[in-house]
């Protein structure tokens, strides 16, 4: 597998992947921008992506990290707070890592993870005022190094 | 009588027209809006009969324009707006109600009940008894440019993030585009897919587009607190943006009151038609399906259903057109019963969901969503306003009610034939 540099080359990677690699990819994603939310609920689902746990286990994963990202969101209307809402965007990554196929747009749960663990750094970027921290080019080099394990 | 009250009662002149009195006298007095409302439904108690959350209104027009009403007054025997009155109804005006207008199309004399609580809320605001999260949304609506917050610096973050993502080129303040797209808070807080979706389908039909960094914001909160000169504060920085970069069309997002405020309201407060036409997303994306610019392939599996935002369908008349969109993608499409015109309101529209006291009520609301989904058993529901959208999947989730909720324009963008002919 060559050296993953580009999003065309990431997507292609990650639709090759088995269904249970692709929670277990989304995993590493999630792990990256996990310390921006304190929810078990969420750290737990992440553990079961990585592990690859029974239907019942996936289902209950998946249970716990979509009531996390609700409990996240931000109210229509309300002030928002960009800090809590990376935690929402965590809670969503983590959410689509265990989610049963139906559930998850483009069918990819590694690619919602991604997609979602990025929008979580852009929130802190928002928060902070800085500069988003390219969460895209650190996915790149996780699942490469995921493919060659 | 108390400053206060004095202020509310001249607010409410101000809204008693030919058409209120009109409204009010000709009330029979039937019950049957009772029964069209939600929140009397859901909960059983009578205070919340649509017509009796008139109250204040009905006793200001009673003892100022009716003959007996004026010797009431003369007397002493008139009914009074107080400020306890006022206080007690602040609740009955705005936590339960979503202004879903169900109401108004049961009403056999024809009254319109919910522009009247609109109405009402005027006189609310003005003497000070509006909730707190409605007063907190619209005075950052005014001060920000968004009724939670968000600046420019967040929706450029959020280009970034979806420039990256998908290799498209968002365009920015482009003068002479067809299209300015605006976009709720909501949208950009908690669903960015909506951007993307946008900048997929726009790059594949080749349509010239635009956003405003002087107005991205499509959501009014004027109009859900009931304040027409925030509302006209909010729509006319829209119609200035968009008059200076001379669009054609002002594209509201998937946000019903926004709709309503862009299309129907803001003409009427600014006081002169739009140089622009204002339409809803889902209009759009209906006329480049039938221009042949919006092209899909595939079909959803699961069995599918669609949520009617109130102001989109029963306020707004944009009835057909998600049907249509939906069934290029959906084979297993079943309508919800009472679906289109008559539909059941998600329980949080008109501020509710900004009025954080509202949360147990809205939820108990949510149950008559609960039943017409309960009828149909989808595997996955469909709809096109983000603030129906979260509390959809509130109600659901509270409800163990296993149910994916998708916003049309995404799920269009997701059955996207792509050629990369990507043009922003």
């Amino acid at each position: 597998m060559a050296e993953i540099k580009n999003e065309a080359a990431f997507r292609q990677a990650l639709d090759g992947l088995a269904l249970a690699d692709q929670r277990k990819a989304g995993a590493l994603f999630v792990r990256a921008v996990l310390p921006l939310i304190e929810d078990e609920r969420v750290a737990g689902a992440v553990e079961v992506a990585a592990k690859g746990g029974s239907d019942e286990a996936l289902a209950a994963a998946f249970q716990g990290a979509r009531r996390a990202s609700i409990d996240w969101h931000t109210r229509c209307g309300a002030e928002g707070d960009w800090k809590e809402q990376a935690a929402y965007f965590v809670a969503r990554a983590a959410a689509a890592c265990v989610a049963p196929p139906g559930h998850v747009k483009s069918g990819n749960p590694a690619w919602q993870a991604a997609v979602n663990a990025r929008m979580a750094r852009t929130s802190v970027a928002i928060d902070e005022d800085g500069t988003a921290v390219r969460e895209n080019e650190a996915q790149y080099r996780l699942l490469g190094e995921f493919l060659k394990a | 009588m108390t400053d206060r009250a004095k202020i509310a009662i001249n607010a409410f002149k101000e809204q008693i027209d030919g058409a209120v009195s009109a409204y009010l006298s000709s009330c029979v007095h039937c019950g049957l809006c009772a029964h069209a409302c939600l929140f009397f439904n859901e909960t059983g108690d009578p205070r919340y009969t649509p017509i009796h959350k008139l109250e204040p209104l009905r006793r200001v027009w009673w003892s100022e324009y009716t003959l007996f009403g004026k010797l009431a007054l003369l007397v002493g025997l008139a009914p009074k707006v107080t400020e306890e009155l006022l206080a007690e109804w602040q609740e009955l005006t705005y936590n339960a109600c979503s202004l879903c207008g169900r109401c108004s199309m049961v009403c056999p004399v024809g009254n319109d009940i919910a522009g009247m609580i609109r109405k009402q809320r005027e006189g609310m605001v003005a003497a000070g008894y509006s909730p707190d999260g409605l007063k907190g949304a619209s005075t950052r609506a005014v001060k920000i440019g968004s009724p939670m917050g968000v600046t420019w610096k967040a929706v450029a973050a959020q280009i970034g993030h979806v420039e990256n993502d998908t290799g498209l080129q968002i365009p920015v303040d482009k003068d002479g585009a067809d299209y300015l797209v605006l976009m709720s808070s909501m949208e950009i807080m908690n669903y960015p897919e909506y951007l993307e979706a946008i900048a997929r389908i726009f790059s594949e039909a080749g349509v010239s587009w635009t956003l405003s960094s002087q107005a991205f914001e499509a959501t009014n909160s004027g109009i859900q607190i009931g304040s027409s000169d925030i509302a006209r504060e909010l729509v006319s920085r829209i119609v200035a943006a968009a008059e200076k970069l001379g669009v054609k069309t002002v594209i509201s997002p998937e946000c019903g009151h926004a709709y309503t405020a862009l299309r129907w309201d803001g003409p009427n407060l600014i006081g002169r038609p739009y140089k622009f036409k204002a339409r809803h997303i889902l209009e759009v994306l209906d006329e480049l399906r039938a221009a042949g610019k919006l092209k899909t392939e595939g079909f959803e599996e699961e069995r599918m259903t669609f949520h009617d935002p109130c102001q989109l369908v029963r306020r707004g008349g944009v009835l057909e057109q998600p049907r249509r969109l939906v069934k290029m993608v959906v084979k297993d499409f079943v309508d919800m019963p009472e679906a289109g015109k008559m539909n059941w309101c998600c329980g949080a529209g008109g501020g509710v969901s900004a009025i954080e006291e509202a949360g147990e009520l809205k939820l108990t609301a949510f149950n008559a969503k609960k039943r017409q989904l309960e009828a149909v058993k989808p595997d996955k529901l469909i709809t096109a306003c983000a603030n129906c959208r979260i509390q959809l999947e509130e109600g659901l989730e509270e409800n163990n009610m296993d149910i994916p909720v998708i916003g049309l324009t995404e799920l269009l963008a997701e059955h996207l034939v792509e050629t990369g002919k990507a043009e922003g």
